[in-house]
């Protein structure tokens, strides 16, 4: 892992550094919902074009006149698949992702499934997002409950999370699954050769915690994939990043990643508001200036782009509702990651079934 | 198509499709209580038997569908008319 020498912490730009650098020959088409999310769709066509090269396809699926609007002329790398519906945030997702067959969810994920793309984003409804996955790409074999699997930031450097919210509820072998999966994608994604597990509870004990994370403690402990199981860690280790992968349930999950994220963004106010209090405090704050807007990006989730819903047979990145165009391109720099990486073929190997078939 | 034959085809799905535990799926076997299901399994499992066997399925339809033997009766009527 390449840290800023000398620093305290990481800056996540060393994750995705690692993906703006294409260093393979393959051409990736990464399919854009250009209706999806709360800056729809002007922000995310302008950040699909950020994106967007000769390695990196990308194919926007939304209203196509007012997509076209917003794409210069004589635009490269870019094309565009009418939508004529959208499926919203109060929909119910699996109704939706059934019934909606023109929406732009729907229609980009059955491009992917059909072989016309490679990796899908969408900064939209994520439970329709997490339907539809399921319902059009499908599961890899095997593999019980997909998980959304995010990067997060953390001191000294970013964790890998799982589940934050594909699976309010879950049982042990679900978590056990995700252990599998999560260490993949820290392998996979995050380049970490050798991820520690760490399986969050109540207690380092193994006996603390629900009957679920329980067992579930005792089937990691003991199951063979799992390289380096630390066993349980609590809320305040996800931080210190005790370990390089987290596994909880996607209530939890979801519940501790907006806790964090509040959290950091409470403190750097916090910390402007400091350093903007006197004419002292602001000289401080000018010598530091620099230092700490690295500590900021360091902080900022959107740095990753989105999560990825893991086990699913193509990558599909699930972006932050509120996504602003760097976010909505390192998303699409996250779906091209996973698409060329052994991501997808190292989570068949270790959970699929054989002799099985979609 | 014989009742015996589109069990153990609705079995095929539910083992591959939905990674159920093959030894718990019998005619009786209930959905969302034996089998663990949940709503999102349902809609795949329904999707899935439309594809399959070449029939529509409605919402209303699905809704009433909560063993493997009202699934297998489904498809039975389907089928034979």
């Amino acid at each position: 892992m390449r840290g800023d020498r000398g620093r305290p912490y990481t800056s996540p730009h060393w994750v995705t550094d690692a993906w703006s650098a294409v260093t393979d020959d393959r051409v990736v088409r990464v399919v854009v919902d250009a209706a999806g999310g709360d800056n729809a769709p002007g922000e995310i066509v302008k950040g699909a074009l950020d994106a967007a090269g000769p390695q990196l396809q990308v194919i926007l699926v939304g209203d196509e006149p007012r997509i076209r609007a917003l794409l210069p002329a004589g635009v490269q790398n870019v094309s565009v698949v009418h939508a004529p519906e959208v499926i919203g945030y109060n929909e119910e997702p699996a109704t939706a992702a059934r019934a909606k067959t023109g929406s732009s969810i729907v229609i980009g994920l059955k491009l992917v499934h059909d072989g016309g793309a490679d990796a899908f984003v969408s900064a939209g409804n994520t439970g329709a997002v997490v339907a539809a996955s399921v319902l059009y790409v499908r599961r890899i074999p095997g593999v019980k409950r997909p998980a959304i699997c995010t990067i997060m930031p953390a001191m000294p450097a970013p964790v890998a999370f799982l589940d934050v919210g594909a699976n309010a509820e879950v049982r042990a072998e679900f978590l056990r699954q995700f252990a599998i999966m999560g260490q993949a994608f820290a392998r996979e994604v995050m380049s970490i050769p050798e991820p520690t597990i760490g399986l969050l509870s109540i207690g380092e004990e193994p006996t603390k915690g629900t009957p679920d994370v329980i067992e579930a403690h005792q089937l990691i402990a003991n199951d063979e994939r799992i390289a380096h199981f630390y066993g349980n860690i609590e809320g305040r280790d996800i931080m210190n990043r005790l370990v390089d992968v987290i596994v909880t349930d996607g209530f939890t999950g979801n519940v501790g990643l907006k806790t964090i994220e509040g959290s950091a963004k409470a403190i750097l106010g916090a910390l402007k508001a400091t350093i903007m209090w006197s004419t002292k405090t602001k000289l401080g704050g000018l010598l530091l200036q620099k230092d700490l807007q690295i500590l900021r990006d360091a902080l900022n989730p959107e740095e990753f782009g989105g999560a990825l819903l893991v086990g699913m047979n193509a990558p599909v990145v699930i972006a932050h509702g509120n996504s602003k165009a760097r976010g909505i391109a390192q998303a699409v720099r996250m779906g091209r990651r996973g698409a060329v990486s052994d991501l997808l073929p190292t989570i068949a190997r270790e959970l699929g079934t054989p002799g099985t078939s979609v | 198509m014989t009742r015996e034959e589109v069990f153990e085809h609705v079995k095929g799905i539910l083992v591959e499709t939905l990674s159920v535990d093959e030894d718990k799926v019998t005619m009786d076997a209930r959905f969302q209580e034996d089998l663990e299901t949940d709503s999102l399994d349902l809609v795949e499992l329904v999707m899935t038997m439309e594809e399959k066997f070449g029939i529509k399925i409605t919402d209303e339809e699905a809704a009433d569908i909560k063993t493997v033997g009202n699934a297998v009766d489904f498809v039975m009527t389907r089928v034979d008319a």
